[in-house]
């Protein structure tokens, strides 16, 4: 998608805050910035040109600085940290800080890439703050001190237009433009600044327990055999569809229809 | 449908002549009220084996049960298919589980149909009357209801809701909840609409969702959740709020249910809104991001008239591709270029024109299901891969492509 | 009067000389500190500049002796002339030697004269074109000087007249020839060129060496900005070295981006570096541009950021991602100029301060710091490929002889097939080796060409700190850039080792008869040198005498050895992908076509994949590995 950002008008004196949290690498599963938070920012360092507020709630320790430290690598200079351990609930700490130094616009990925993943921290903070909440965010079209109008993703690469009263929580979806590479200098450069909150207990968790991802079973073609013959062709069935069709010596005119026959089947051609 | 009777020589032939090796299907066919298969009322399938096989040569009835002679009754059978699906009625419900279907397009999705099996599969786990109840919250074109897994459904009064409109939305569901306070709020997880709300609505509950479950083990009510973004499975006791990924469960297939619609009075209150739909955004298929992209028009090498080919995707609405060769050769920008060099696409449907298939593009295009070839030359691996191909010429195939679709065009502006 | 004018005149020259010189030196030294021995550097200068500078210019015969005669007779009739006219000291004999001095320096003018009338593509022109004229004015006005003096002509022939032109031809020829070359006349390359060869930042190319690693960024102070981002971030003896540049374009004519058509052009570049130097625009520069770039509109400053922020400064960032780092410049230059080193300095700007590694370079980078390699491809999965070779695991066997370096190939289906000959031939060597299978990361190649000097660092410090468990006699590698960056650029970073490329391991086996082969039949064949392997490391001679051990009907490019053109594959140059008028490998691939060669031997995964990414119909790419092993004479144990 083309970048066109909005701008924030210099007059309207919209905050913008950007949440962020520790990501993890799909192969390696080494940590760095996480990829959707990574995007919020990049879509809130193109709102305006003053710099926003970057806040991360979570533990900070040996591991998670160098991840952390992406942020700052994308041109950021201070990074804000609500300290918490991993067993912690960062709702309440984000949600106290918030309440204290309000935003009308937050920014943040959808889902986290540590932990349970579950994409429900920007609804629990919405709804504490009392904040209006838009998720799948794709581009920011325009701000202003009331209003700002989004668009939201939708499946293949469709979108859709709309308007929401601030102070709005934006979840920010894959579909939103990638997130500038990390600069070195900058990521050692700049300042992790920690934060005295509160911490709460998260004690949902107690009976939770973690494994490395299994691979999803493939879905077998169900076979609704009402005989015992229909289930016995069944099982001894060759796969189907070893090798494509394959026209050959046919005019253009029948490999066009035959062409235009498949991609209505496949309800790609609308007319 | 039509009231003139048309005889049929043939088969009055056919119907006469005893030893015709078809006759005893066009017997079983024609007489009327009787039956070859039909289920009794224990549920077990019948057969009246004087209506089923042939008068072998030695002039004995045969009945062949390798089904080489089974392919004339098809008619007959789906008849039997669908009889042979349990009705299940429930009349009053001791207690709900609700599933809030996505419904892109107005129709059920795969994961729709998906959830409704869950949900079923939860219902008969819990007691004979525990019913299934279906919220539609925006316009519906698909009428099979029962058979999706529906014993209630509510409709939403449609004409008042757009597609995207979670303050009401989620209005409604806190009204529905307040009604029939269910076991279970199922929404399918990674959708635009539904899974937004079943957020919204576990919030609101004050209950922690159970996000991307793919699996849930029914004996224990301990689901398998895709955690860490994908790389860690988390087990954990099922909460009221399931957010459900696709393939969680299977359809439902053997049962048909009655889709009631529920009778009691759904009263939600008005909120103010803060979230106001400006509608769908037409976005250009050339300027979708390829990795997006439902419908690929990729071109390489082959191609020698570059006008006409951008005029064929624009003309069938799809999203520009091109092979390294032709990105090289500077036909097409960089951002175009499909392959493991260039951008891995998830098109349902990619058609090739003049691309003889590298292994970095065949790599790019390992996740798109339908692949349709053109190429000049039938050995490529392109052609090996392709579902479809046709090796002809890619100008004239490109040429005669346009003419068709131009002539489709004029029919359909005809007929309007 | 002339001669009571002369001492005056002589004395003016070399006053401005000397002003301009010192105004010239306080530029350099607004650069930063370099750890250069000066003494040794002075002492060692007419040796490097008789010897060492003259090789390279030899290699254009006619240009040489020009340079001979012209450079030669006017630092004799300069020292001369201050004798005999400044200091007025009588003496026949001297007077001779004036005499044939300008003679010579004459007929060198005359030469250069020649060359311009027609000059090539690669000169500048503009004040270049007027020099030929002033060295020749300069020339004659001393050599009519000096017949009076030695009697052949009578004293005060001429009048007036000839005096008053005399005059004026002194005071032109001494204006180019002494104050031009401090104030910036074309001239500025002899006196800068000097000072460069006696200060070189790699002293070790002097005498026959080579120093061709990348010199390391030091991180200890975290708040020095890493990386050139203004002229004056280079050190002084670099800037120097710009001011060096005569101008003569051979950079330009071997240099593969500019004949791609992408916007790059060697010698405009260290021009531009004279321009932010000084501070100004490149108007008046007088050479090739950039292709595709106008003269007029790029202009900067000693202080100024060189690729501008926003707008243009003295140069565009694609320009420096357009370097395929093939070091053809280099070896070209006759001034002994580090163009790779400069270009390499603004990349860690723009990678390590702005994060504007263009195109797929910040997705490679990304990769490599996540998954240690470029491809993004499970670090585990390295040695997948080999699962049925029943390679040792140096883990497991902690001690061999050879180490088998396999690189980032190992991800790659058509360097397994490679790697696959290379181990076969080992075998059939019967050669003790291993490999560090998972264990093994990139070797940072093209971090470190793409900028990203604290990833090739932690790359590199991770491996020397893997191979330091381990005990082993040499490393042998495929890839000729891991093989550069283990041999001549771990060492600095505490990593030596004793490594080789496969061919030349190869001949040796050869040499020492531990491999028994057949001719290979199959064509003609041209071997095409990798830059990292021939231009980095001087290996030029093993890879041919393979293909001769081979019995191989072996054609050469006319662009080959230490003139080899790159396949585009180098420097990070197909990550940042910078578009030109056509493809390098397929420029590449137009040489082997024109050598008539139907296979064309490598010994560089990147030059297979750049050249074998042409269009088919073309020759073969084969790894000479591959051909060895093809060639194998199988011993019958099994029977």
């Amino acid at each position: 998608m083309s970048r066109n950002l909005a701008r924030l008008h210099s007059s309207d004196e919209v905050s913008v805050t950007v949440l962020v949290s520790i990501g993890k690498h799909p192969v390696t599963g080494r940590l760095r910035r996480a990829d959707q938070d990574a995007r919020a920012l990049e879509m809130a360092l193109g709102l305006s040109d003053s710099e926003p507020r970057v806040i991360y709630a979570g533990p900070l320790n040996d591991s998670t600085e160098p991840a952390l430290r992406g942020y700052l690598g994308m041109g950021v200079s201070e990074l804000k940290v609500l300290r918490q351990s991993e067993q912690n609930d960062i709702v309440p700490a984000l949600s106290g800080f918030l309440d204290n130094s309000p935003s009308s616009l937050i920014l943040c990925g959808s889902r986290a890439e540590l932990g349970e993943s579950s994409g429900l921290v920007p609804y629990q903070l919405a709804d504490a703050l009392g904040y209006t909440l838009v998720s799948n965010v794709a581009v920011i079209e325009e701000v202003t001190a009331t209003l700002a109008v989004v668009l939201q993703a939708l499946p293949r690469g469709q979108r859709r237009r709309i308007e929401v009263v601030l102070p709005a929580i934006l979840a920010v979806d894959t579909a939103s433009p990638v997130a500038r590479q990390v600069a070195y200098a900058k990521a050692s450069r700049g300042f992790i600044n920690c934060v005295v909150t509160d911490a709460a207990e998260d004690d949902a968790t107690e009976q939770w327990h973690y494994q490395p991802a299994r691979k999803r079973p493939k879905r077998l073609k169900i076979i609704k055999a009402t005989s015992a013959r229909d289930r016995f062709k069944a099982a001894a069935a060759k796969a189907e569809g070893t090798g494509g069709q394959v026209l050959t010596s046919v005019s253009a005119e029948e490999g066009a229809v035959a062409i235009l026959k498949v991609l209505k089947e496949e309800g790609v051609l609308k007319t | 449908m039509n009231d003139i009777k048309r005889r049929d020589p043939r088969s009055e032939w056919i119907l006469r002549n005893r030893l015709h090796p078809e006759h005893s299907t066009y017997a079983l066919t024609h007489a009327t009220g009787i039956m070859s298969e039909w289920i009794g009322p224990t549920g077990v399938k019948r057969k009246n084996p004087h209506l089923v096989g042939f008068i072998g040569p030695s002039g004995l009835r045969r009945i062949d049960r390798s089904g080489l002679q089974s392919s004339q009754q098809t008619s007959v059978k789906v008849q039997v298919d669908i009889d042979s699906r349990r009705f299940i009625q429930i009349n009053a419900p001791s207690d709900y589980i609700v599933v809030v279907p996505e419904l892109p397009g107005g129709r059920f999705s795969a994961q729709d149909k998906d959830l409704f099996g869950l949900a079923q599969q939860l219902a008969s786990k819990h007691s004979e009357t525990t019913a299934v109840l279906g919220v539609i919250l925006s316009p519906l074109k698909d009428t099979a209801l029962g058979e999706i897994g529906m014993d209630r459904v509510y409709f939403a009064d449609a004409s008042e809701f757009s597609d995207y409109d979670p303050e009401a939305h989620l209005q409604q569901l806190t009204a529905i909840e307040r009604e029939f306070n269910p076991l279970y709020w199922l929404f399918p997880e990674q959708t635009s609409i539904s899974a937004d709300l079943g957020r919204r609505l576990s919030v609101k509950l004050k209950v922690r969702a159970t996000s991307n479950v793919w699996q849930l083990d029914l004996d224990t009510l301990i689901a398998t959740c895709r955690a860490s973004g994908g790389t860690s499975d988390l087990y954990r006791p099922v909460s009221r709020v399931i957010l459900a990924l696709a393939e969680c469960a299977e359809p439902v297939s053997d049962t048909r249910h009655e889709a009631k619609p529920i009778d009691q009075a759904i009263n939600a209150v008005d909120v103010i809104k803060r979230i106001r739909n400006l509608g769908a955004v037409s976005v250009d298929p050339a300027k979708v991001a390829l990795s997006e992209a439902e419908f690929i028009l990729s071109g390489g090498k082959g191609i020698a008239n570059w006008d006409a080919f951008h005029e064929l995707a624009r003309r069938l609405g799809a999203t520009e591709g091109a092979s390294r060769v032709a990105v090289d050769d500077g036909h097409m920008p960089r951002d175009r270029q499909v392959g493991a060099t260039g951008t891995w696409v998830t098109a349902r449907v990619y058609l090739a024109i003049g691309i003889s298939g590298a292994i970095q593009h065949l790599q790019g295009i390992q996740a798109c299901d339908k692949v349709i070839a053109i190429n000049t030359d039938p050995g490529c691996d392109m052609i090996k891969r392709a579902d479809l191909a046709v090796i002809v010429d890619s100008s004239e195939l490109i040429q005669s492509m346009l003419d068709q679709l131009q002539q489709r065009q004029e029919e359909v502006q005809n007929v309007a | 009067m002339l001669t009571s004018l002369m001492p005056w005149l002589l004395a003016v020259a070399i006053l401005l000389a000397v002003v301009g010189a010192l105004r010239r030196a306080r530029l350099w030294l607004r650069g930063r500190a370099s750890n250069v021995n000066v003494w040794a550097g002075i002492r060692a200068m007419p040796k490097r500049y008789l010897v060492d500078l003259h090789h390279v210019v030899e290699r254009d015969r006619y240009i040489s002796n020009t340079h001979v005669a012209t450079a030669g007779g006017f630092v004799l009739a300069s020292v001369l002339a201050i004798l005999l006219h400044g200091f007025a000291w009588e003496s026949k004999l001297l007077a001779w030697l004036l005499l044939a001095a300008s003679g010579a320096m004459l007929i060198g003018a005359v030469r250069v004269a020649k060359r311009r009338q027609s000059p090539p593509d690669r000169l500048s022109k503009g004040a270049w074109m007027r020099l030929p004229k002033s060295l020749m004015v300069f020339a004659i006005s001393f050599l009519i000087l000096s017949l009076p003096a030695v009697g052949l002509l009578p004293e005060g022939f001429g009048g007036v007249v000839l005096a008053a032109l005399l005059t004026a031809g002194i005071v032109w020829g001494l204006a180019e020839m002494f104050i031009g070359m401090t104030w910036g006349g074309p001239m500025k390359h002899a006196f800068a060129g000097a000072l460069h060869l006696a200060f070189h930042r790699r002293s070790e190319r002097f005498g026959g060496g080579r120093s061709t690693g990348l010199k390391a960024l030091n991180f200890d102070d975290a708040q020095a900005p890493l990386g050139v981002e203004k002229p004056t971030d280079f050190t002084w003896n670099q800037l120097l070295g710009f001011d060096a540049c005569v101008q003569c374009g051979r950079c330009e004519a071997v240099c593969p981006a500019f004949a791609a058509g992408q916007p790059l052009n060697p010698k405009k570049l260290i021009q531009d570096m004279v321009v932010g130097l000084a501070g100004g625009s490149d108007a008046s520069y007088s050479g090739s541009p950039y292709p595709g770039k106008p003269l007029g509109e790029h202009k900067g400053g000693p202080f100024q950021a060189i690729v501008a922020r926003e707008g243009k400064g003295l140069l565009d960032a694609d320009t420096l991602w357009a370097c395929t780092t093939c070091r053809a410049c280099v070896e070209e230059c006759p001034m002994m100029i580090e163009h790779v080193d400069a270009i390499v300095d603004m990349r860690r700007h723009l990678t390590l301060e702005r994060g504007q590694t263009p195109n797929k370079g910040a997705e490679v980078l990304e990769n490599l710091i996540a998954t240690d390699n470029p491809g993004g491809f499970n670090p585990g999965s390295r040695m997948n490929w080999a699962a049925d070779l029943n390679l040792p695991i140096l883990a497991d066997v902690k001690r061999t002889d050879v180490l088998l370096w396999l690189g980032d190939g190992a991800f790659d289906m058509r360097n397994q097939r490679t790697l696959r000959a290379f181990i076969k031939v080992l075998r059939s060597a019967g050669v003790q080796f291993a490999v560090l299978g998972n264990e093994e990361r990139d070797s940072g190649d093209v971090a470190r060409r793409l900028g990203d000097e604290a990833t090739f660092q932690h790359l590199a410090k991770l491996n020397i700190h893997t191979l330091q468990q381990y005990s082993f006699r040499s490393i042998v590698t495929c890839d000729p850039h891991s093989f550069h960056v283990l041999k001549n650029e771990y060492p600095e970073l505490g990593g030596e080792y004793v490594v080789y490329h496969h061919t030349t391991f190869m001949e040796r086996l050869y040499r020492d008869k531990q491999l028994s082969l057949k001719d290979w039949v199959g064509g003609r064949v041209t071997y095409h040198d990798p830059c990292y392997l021939g231009r980095y490391n001087g290996e030029y001679d093993a890879p041919r005498q393979l293909l001769d051990a081979l019995g191989i009907d072996r054609v050469e490019m006319t662009r080959s050895g230490f003139r080899s053109r790159c396949c585009g594959g180098g420097g990070g140059a197909p990550i940042t992908d910078i578009p030109g008028k056509q493809r390098i490998p397929d420029m590449r691939m137009d040489d082997i076509k024109a050598s008539g060669a139907n296979v064309v031997a490598v010994g560089c995964p990147q030059c297979t994949a750049m050249l074998e990414g042409v269009v088919e119909p073309r020759p073969q790419v084969l790894d000479i590995a591959e051909l060895v092993a093809q060639s194998l004479i199988e011993e019958e144990t099994r029977a």
